[in-house]
C-alpha cells in the first residue's frame, strides 16, 4: 500500500507520527544553544619556541627556518607564515578547511620531535596551541576603582574571578591590567661603593633573612616539641632592618644604603577605562557552551557579587558578544514570524478558503521543526546561519502541498468524496512534487560539500532547506492528504459560483489576471523574433549594467555597537608618551561621539607578555582603545560613520604613525577586510624601500584608508658590546657582565614576601636615577672573581642602534606586507586600483610582490561559489532531463535562470547593494527557485500536448492554468524572504543581501519565465511531436500497402 | 442470472462499494487498477503522466430483477459528475458451476 494511501486510512497513526516529530523538535530546540555563527575549528596551528636571548635574526636562522622546512612534511598543508621575534619564533600553519587537526596536531608534534635536536642548545622544546572560536573571549568588563585601586588585584581575584569560574561552561576567567603589589628595594649604587657591598650580596642576605625553617623535633618531659626558626617577615618594613654589612665594627642597615617600597608594580601598561584608572576582566567559554547562556548566568552572578565589593569599585560592560548574538537571533526569530505571516496570506489570497489555508500552514511548522532535532542531533547551535536558513525554506516548504492539495480540491469539486480525492489526487501528482523538490535539493545539497571557511556557514544552510524542503514533501504527501480527506467538505461544483465576498472580488481579479495573461501568451506566441531580441537585449544590457555599477565586497561587516582603535606612535615611544596621545584620542572620542559611552584605554605592554596579546599588538608606542556604543536604536549614525569621522580626526594627529580602527569585534577570529601587499625579498633594506614607496603611493590611491605596514620601522636598541680581551684580563666573561647588568637595570628577585596565603615578589635593582641615562650604565660597577671594582666603561661601549623588531615570512621567505582599508570602495575594486598603482613601481628582480589579504579569501570565496553554481545547473539539469526524457525541455526551462541574474543585478543597482558573497550565494539559490517554476509551466505545455492541443493552443492553455500555482509559489518565496531582506537592527546586515538577492531575481525571472519560456517551448519543441508520430507512421507502413 | 461489468473511475470507488453492500449484492469481482478510454467523450484512464487518473473493474454476476435497480444507482453516481465517469454493461450468463 503506498504511502499516501495508508497516512489516509489510518488518520491516528499520521497524527500521533507527526506530533511525535513536532515534541521532538520542540524538545531539541529548548536545549539548543544559541550562538552567533556555527562553531568552528580554523585550520590553524601555531608552533611556539622560546630562545632566550637571541635576537630576531637569530631565531629566524636558527629555529624558525628548521622549523618552517620540517613542517613541510605535514599533510594538507596550505600555508606557512611565521614571525621571529627577539627571543620567540611563532610559526603559524595553516591548514585546508574539514582537515582533522587532532591527526594534525599528532603529526606536526612528531616533526617537531624529529627537529628539536636540530635546534640549539637552549632552545625550549616547542609548544603546539590549537585555535578555536571558543577561545574567543565572550564578555569584556571595565573595572574602575578608587580609594581600592590598590589592593584591586586580590579583591578581585578572590570575590570575582573564583566565584564566576564556578559557573558551568565558562571555560576561565582572566585579568588585565590589574594592578600589582611588590616590594622595591631600590639601591643606592654610589653607597653600595662607599660601603664596598655587592647587590648580589644585598640580594643574598635578604633571601637568607626571609626565611623559616623547621629545625627539628625537641622532647621535653612528656612533650614532643617541634623546633622552628621564624625568620620570614611579616611586614614588609622589616626589611628596613635588614643588617647587610659591617664597617668598622658597625653594622650597615639595608636602609642605609637602599630605599624599600611596598608599592604598585611600576607600570609599563597603562589601563584606564572613561579615563579613570581599572583594570580589564575577560571571560571565555569552554568549547560547545552555550554563549547566551553563560553570559546571563556570568552577568547574573555579577550583580549578586558586586555588593560584596567596596563601593568605589565600579564595573562595567564594554563587549557582551551574548548582546549581538542575542539581538540578531530575536530579530531573526521575528522575521521568521512575519515571514510567516506572509505565506499565510498569500496562501489563502490564492486559494480563498480557511481550511484549505490551515492545511498547508501546517506543513510550515513542521517541516521547520525537523531543522531543529538535525541541530540538536548533530550538535550544533541556533545560528544566524540556521535562522536564515529557516527563512529561505519558509517559502518554499508549502509548495508541494499547494500542489497537492489543489489536485484534491479539484478532484472534490467534480463531486469525489474528500477521502477517495485525497487518495487518488495524490497518487496523480506525488511523483511530480518529489522531482520539484528533487530540482531545489539538486541546488542545496552541493552547499554541504563546499569547503573552506565559506562552507562552514554554507554546509549548515545546505543541509537545513534539503531537511525542511524533503519534510514538507513528506508531509505533502502524507498529511495533507489525511487532513484534506478530513477537513475538506464535499463541494458541488457550485461553489464556485456562490456569492461571497472572496468570489466577488480576488477571485475576479485572478480570473481578469489570467485571461490578460493567456491574451500575453497568445501576442509574444506571434512575435517570438521580437520578444526574444528583447529579452536578450535586457540581460546584456543587465551585464553591462553589472560590470559597471554594482561593487564586489566579501562579507559585509554588521554593526555591533563596538569598536576597537588600536594607534601606533613613534617606535621606541616610551609608555608615558605613548599615553599622552592615547588620551587626547580619548578626549577627542568624549567630545564628538556621545554616543560612545564607554571607552577602555589600554597603553603599552604587559612585562609578561598575557594572553591578551595573542589578540592584539601590543609595546610602549601602542595604544589599543576598546569602546562601547549605545544600542542601534538609541542612535542616529552607524557605527561606521562613527569610525569615518574618527579615521579624519586620527589623520590630524601628528604623533600618532598608523592607526586601525576596527568595528568588528569577533568576526573569524578578527578576520578583516584588507588588500594586503604582500612583498617577498630577503633584503632589509631593499623591501623596506620598496614597502615604503608602496605605501606612500597606495595612500593617495581614492577609497584606500588605514595604510600600514606589517615591518615595524627598526627599533632604537642600546647594546652593550663589550671588549672581550679587557674581560679576560679580568677574569670574566660576558655571561657573568651580562648577569650584572641586568641585576642592576631589571632588577634581581631576591625573595618573595608573604601575606596572607598570597606572595609578592622583593625585586632589588639599582634606584631610578642611576639607570637612565647611558652614563649612568657606563657606571655600573661590576667586581670580578679576585673582588676588583671595575666600571663597565672600562670592558666596553654602550652604544645607541637601530634593530628589526620582528621577521616575518610567508611560504618561508621573508616578507612585508602593506595593508589597505577600503573605505566607500568595494574591496575587489580597491585591489583594482592598487595593481593599477603598482604599474608604476619598479619592483628589483630578486623581489616579488602580490596583491592578497581578504581579498585573496574572496576570490577563492566567490570561485567557490562559481563552482558550485556550475555544480547546481549541472544537477538542476540532470533532474530535469531524466523527468522530462528529453535534452531540449531543460534548455527550454533554463533559459529563465539567465533573467534570474538580470533580476538580481537590477536590484543590488537600485538598493545600492554590495555583491558580496552572501548576495552570490542567494544568486546561487536562486537557480533552483527560478527553475521549478519552469518545471511547473513546461510539465504542463507538455501534458496539453500530448492529450493533443496543438502547440500554441497547448501553451496558451497551460499558461492560463498555471499562472496561478506559478504566482502563489513565487509569492510565498518572495514576501517569505521580505522580511530577511528589509530588516534592521542587530547583524541585519549579514543576511539582508541574501534576502534582497533572491527577491529582485525572483519577482523579475517570474514574470520573464511566463513570457520568455512559452516562446522558447515554441521555438525549440515545435518539432518534436510531430516526428514522433511521423516515424511511428513508418514503421507501420507496410499496413497501408 | 446477469453479468454486470463495471468499470470507473477509481474515484467512484467508495460509492460503488456502498451500492454493492445496500442491494445485498455478495459476489463481485473486482480490478483495482485498469486502463481505458470512453468511447465517445471518456477521457483516457492511464496512469501515465500525461492522463494520470486511473480506473477500477468490477464485474458482479446477479439475479435478472436486481439488473435495473444497480443500473439505476450507477446512473445517479454517474450523474453526479459526468467527468469523473462510471459505465455499466450487461452480459448474458449461459451456465455457472
Amino acid at each position: 500500500m503506498s504511502i499516501y494511501k495508508s497516512a489516509v486510512t489510518k488518520p491516528i497513526t499520521t497524527i500521533m507520527v507527526f506530533t511525535a516529530v513536532v515534541v521532538l523538535g520542540v524538545y531539541s530546540l529548548r536545549n539548543i544553544p544559541i550562538d552567533l555563527y556555527p562553531e568552528m575549528e580554523p585550520p590553524f596551528i601555531s608552533v611556539m619556541t622560546t630562545y632566550a636571548g637571541a635576537n630576531a635574526a637569530d631565531i629566524e636562522t636558527n629555529v624558525t627556518k628548521p622549523i618552517e622546512d620540517a613542517m613541510n612534511s605535514v599533510d594538507n598543508l596550505k600555508e606557512v607564515t611565521s614571525i621571529s621575534y627577539d627571543n620567540l619564533s611563532l610559526v603559524n600553519l595553516e591548514f585546508e578547511w574539514g582537515t582533522n587537526l587532532d591527526e594534525v596536531m599528532n603529526d606536526v608534534r612528531s616533526v617537531i620531535d624529529a627537529t628539536y635536536n636540530y635546534l640549539p642548545d637552549g632552545c625550549e622544546r616547542p609548544s603546539v596551541f590549537k585555535f578555536n572560536t571558543s577561545m574567543m573571549p565572550i564578555l569584556f568588563y571595565a573595572i574602575t576603582a578608587e580609594d581600592s585601586y590598590p589592593g584591586l588585584e586580590k579583591l578581585i581575584e578572590e570575590k570575582l574571578v573564583n566565584p564566576l569560574n564556578r559557573i558551568e561552561g565558562v571555560g576561565s576567567v582572566s585579568t588585565f591590567g590589574e594592578p600589582k603589589r611588590i616590594i622595591y628595594v631600590d639601591v643606592d649604587p654610589k653607597k653600595l661603593d662607599a660601603y664596598a657591598l655587592t647587590l648580589e650580596q644585598i640580594g643574598s642576605m635578604i633571601a637568607s633573612e626571609n626565611l623559616n625553617m623547621p629545625s627539628g623535633n625537641v622532647k621535653m618531659g612528656q612533650l614532643d616539641y617541634q623546633l622552628r626558626v621564624e625568620g620570614e617577615f611579616s611586614e614588609s618594613d622589616q626589611l628596613n632592618g635588614i643588617v647587610v654589612g659591617n664597617v668598622a665594627g658597625k653594622p650597615i642597615y639595608l636602609r642605609d644604603v637602599a630605599m624599600v617600597k611596598d608599592t604598585l608594580k611600576y607600570g609599563y601598561i597603562d589601563e584606564s577605562i572613561n579615563g579613570k584608572k581599572g583594570m580589564r576582566l575577560l571571560v571565555q567559554k569552554q568549547s560547545g557552551a552555550n554563549t547566551v547562556k553563560i553570559a546571563r548566568e556570568v552577568n547574573q552572578q555579577l550583580k549578586e557579587l558586586i555588593p560584596t565589593l567596596p563601593p568605589d569599585i565600579h564595573i562595567a560592560p564594554i563587549m557582551d558578544t551574548s548582546d549581538f548574538i542575542r539581538g540578531s537571533i530575536d530579530n531573526l526569530s521575528e522575521t521568521l514570524m512575519w515571514a510567516f505571516l506572509f505565506v499565510i496570506l498569500v496562501v489563502l489570497f490564492f486559494l480563498g478558503r480557511w481550511r484549505a489555508t490551515l492545511i498547508i500552514i501546517l506543513t510550515i511548522p513542521i517541516s521547520l521543526v525537523v531543522s531543529f532535532i538535525y541541530l540538536y542531533f548533530t550538535g550544533s547551535s541556533l545560528n544566524v546561519i540556521s535562522l536564515s536558513s529557516l527563512s529561505i525554506a519558509i517559502g518554499m516548504v508549502v509548495d508541494d502541498a499547494i500542489v497537492v492539495l489543489e489536485n484534491i480540491t479539484r478532484h472534490i469539486e467534480r463531486g469525489s468524496s474528500p477521502r477517495e480525492a485525497a487518495i487518488y489526487a495524490t497518487n496523480e501528482v506525488w511523483l511530480a512534487v518529489i522531482v520539484t523538490t528533487m530540482v531545489i535539493v539538486a541546488v542545496f545539497l552541493p552547499l554541504t560539500l563546499v569547503g573552506g571557511m565559506t562552507g562552514v556557514m554554507f554546509n549548515e544552510l545546505g543541509w537545513i532547506v534539503t531537511i525542511t524542503i524533503v519534510t514538507s514533501t513528506l508531509v505533502a504527501i502524507t498529511l495533507t492528504p489525511m487532513l484534506s480527506s478530513r477537513l475538506l467538505k464535499t463541494w458541488g461544483s457550485k461553489e464556485r459560483l456562490l456569492n461571497t465576498t472572496y468570489n466577488r472580488t480576488i477571485r475576479v481579479f485572478l480570473d481578469r489576471l489570467d485571461a490578460f495573461y493567456q491574451k500575453t501568451v497568445h501576442w509574444v506566441l506571434h512575435h517570438k523574433r521580437f520578444t526574444v531580441t528583447v529579452s536578450i537585449a535586457i540581460f546584456v544590457g543587465s551585464l553591462v549594467l553589472g560590470a559597471f555599477f554594482v561593487k564586489t565586497d566579501f562579507f559585509p561587516e554588521s554593526d555591533e555597537s563596538s569598536m576597537t582603535v588600536s594607534l601606533e606612535m613613534q617606535t621606541g615611544l616610551r609608555m608615558e608618551e605613548s599615553l599622552k596621545t592615547a588620551q587626547k584620542v580619548e578626549q577627542i572620542i568624549r567630545e564628538r561621539y556621545p554616543e560612545i559611552t564607554l571607552v577602555s584605554n589600554s597603553t603599552g605592554a604587559d612585562d609578561e607578555g598575557s594572553f591578551f596579546s595573542l589578540f592584539m599588538a601590543t609595546g610602549s608606542n601602542r595604544s589599543n582603545l576598546m569602546m562601547r556604543l549605545v544600542p542601534i536604536g538609541e542612535r542616529d549614525r552607524s557605527v561606521f560613520e562613527i569610525a569615518d569621522d574618527l579615521r579624519q580626526q586620527l589623520d590630524q594627529i601628528a604623533e600618532i604613525v598608523t592607526y586601525q580602527v576596527s568595528t568588528s569585534s569577533s568576526m573569524f577570529g578578527g578576520t578583516t577586510n584588507t588588500v594586503d601587499i604582500e612583498i617577498f625579498g630577503y633584503d632589509f633594506n631593499e623591501t623596506n624601500r620598496l614597502a615604503d614607496e608602496i605605501r606612500d603611493r597606495v595612500r593617495t590611491i581614492k577609497g584606500a584608508s588605514e595604510v600600514t605596514l606589517s615591518r615595524e620601522k627598526d627599533r632604537p636598541e642600546l647594546q652593550v658590546v663589550l671588549d672581550r680581551e679587557k674581560l679576560a684580563l679580568n677574569g670574566l666573561n660576558s655571561a657573568m657582565v651580562s648577569t650584572f647588568i641586568r641585576n642592576r637595570v631589571d632588577g634581581l628577585t631576591a625573595s618573595v614576601f608573604r601575606e596572607e596565603g598570597d606572595e609578592y615578589d622583593i625585586d632589588l635593582r639599582f634606584e631610578e636615577d642611576y639607570r637612565n641615562s647611558i652614563t649612568d650604565l657606563q657606571e655600573i660597577t661590576i667586581i670580578n672573581p679576585s673582588g676588583h671594582k671595575i666600571k663597565l666603561s672600562e670592558l666596553g661601549q654602550v652604544k645607541e642602534y637601530w634593530s628589526p623588531p620582528n621577521i616575518e615570512h610567508k611560504r618561508r621567505e621573508r616578507i612585508a606586507r602593506v595593508s589597505v582599508k577600503p573605505v566607500g570602495v568595494s574591496l575587489g575594486e580597491l585591489a583594482n586600483r592598487i595593481r593599477e598603482e603598482m604599474k608604476g613601481v619598479e619592483v628589483p628582480p630578486e623581489i616579488m610582490i602580490n596583491v592578497g589579504g581578504a581579498y585573496e579569501d574572496q576570490m577563492e570565496g566567490f570561485q567557490d561559489i562559481g563552482l558550485l553554481m556550475v555544480v547546481s545547473l549541472i544537477l538542476v539539469f540532470i533532474v530535469m532531463a531524466s523527468q522530462f526524457e528529453s535534452f531540449a525541455m531543460p534548455f527550454v526551462i533554463m533559459f529563465s535562470i539567465p533573467f534570474a541574474f538580470t533580476g538580481v543585478v537590477l536590484i543590488l543597482f537600485l538598493t545600492g547593494t554590495t555583491l558580496s558573497l552572501i548576495a552570490a550565494l542567494g544568486a546561487v539559490l536562486l537557480i533552483g527557485i527560478v527553475v521549478k517554476n519552469g518545471i511547473v509551466l513546461v510539465d504542463f505545455i507538455n501534458l496539453m500536448r500530448d492529450r493533443g492541443y496543438e502547440l500554441y493552443e497547448a501553451i496558451e492553455r497551460a499558461g492560463r492554468s498555471r499562472l496561478r500555482p506559478v504566482l502563489m509559489t513565487a509569492g510565498t518565496t518572495i514576501l517569505g524572504m521580505l522580511p530577511l531582506a528589509l530588516s534592521k537592527g542587530e547583524g541585519s546586515e549579514i543576511w539582508s543581501p541574501m534576502g534582497i538577492t533572491v527577491i529582485g531575481g525572483l519577482v523579475f525571472s517570474t514574470i520573464v519565465t511566463m513570457v520568455i519560456v512559452p516562446v522558447m517551448y515554441a521555438i525549440l519543441a515545435r518539432r518534436g511531436e510531430r516526428d514522433k508520430k511521423t516515424k511511428l507512421r513508418k514503421r507501420f507502413i507496410f499496413l497501408d500497402q | 442470472m446477469k453479468a454486470i461489468f463495471i468499470i470507473f473511475n477509481q474515484a467512484h470507488t467508495e460509492r460503488l462499494e456502498y451500492v454493492f453492500d445496500r442491494l445485498g449484492i455478495r459476489g463481485y469481482t473486482w480490478w483495482q487498477e485498469v486502463q481505458g478510454r470512453g468511447s465517445e467523450t471518456g477521457e483516457p484512464r492511464l496512469g501515465t503522466h500525461t492522463w494520470p487518473e486511473m480506473n477500477s473493474a468490477a464485474i458482479t454476476v446477479i439475479p435478472d430483477e436486481q439488473v435495473e435497480i444497480l443500473l439505476e444507482d450507477i446512473r445517479k453516481i454517474d450523474e453526479v459528475n459526468r467527468e469523473v465517469g462510471i459505465r455499466a454493461f450487461v452480459w448474458e450468463v449461459m451456465k455457472t458451476v
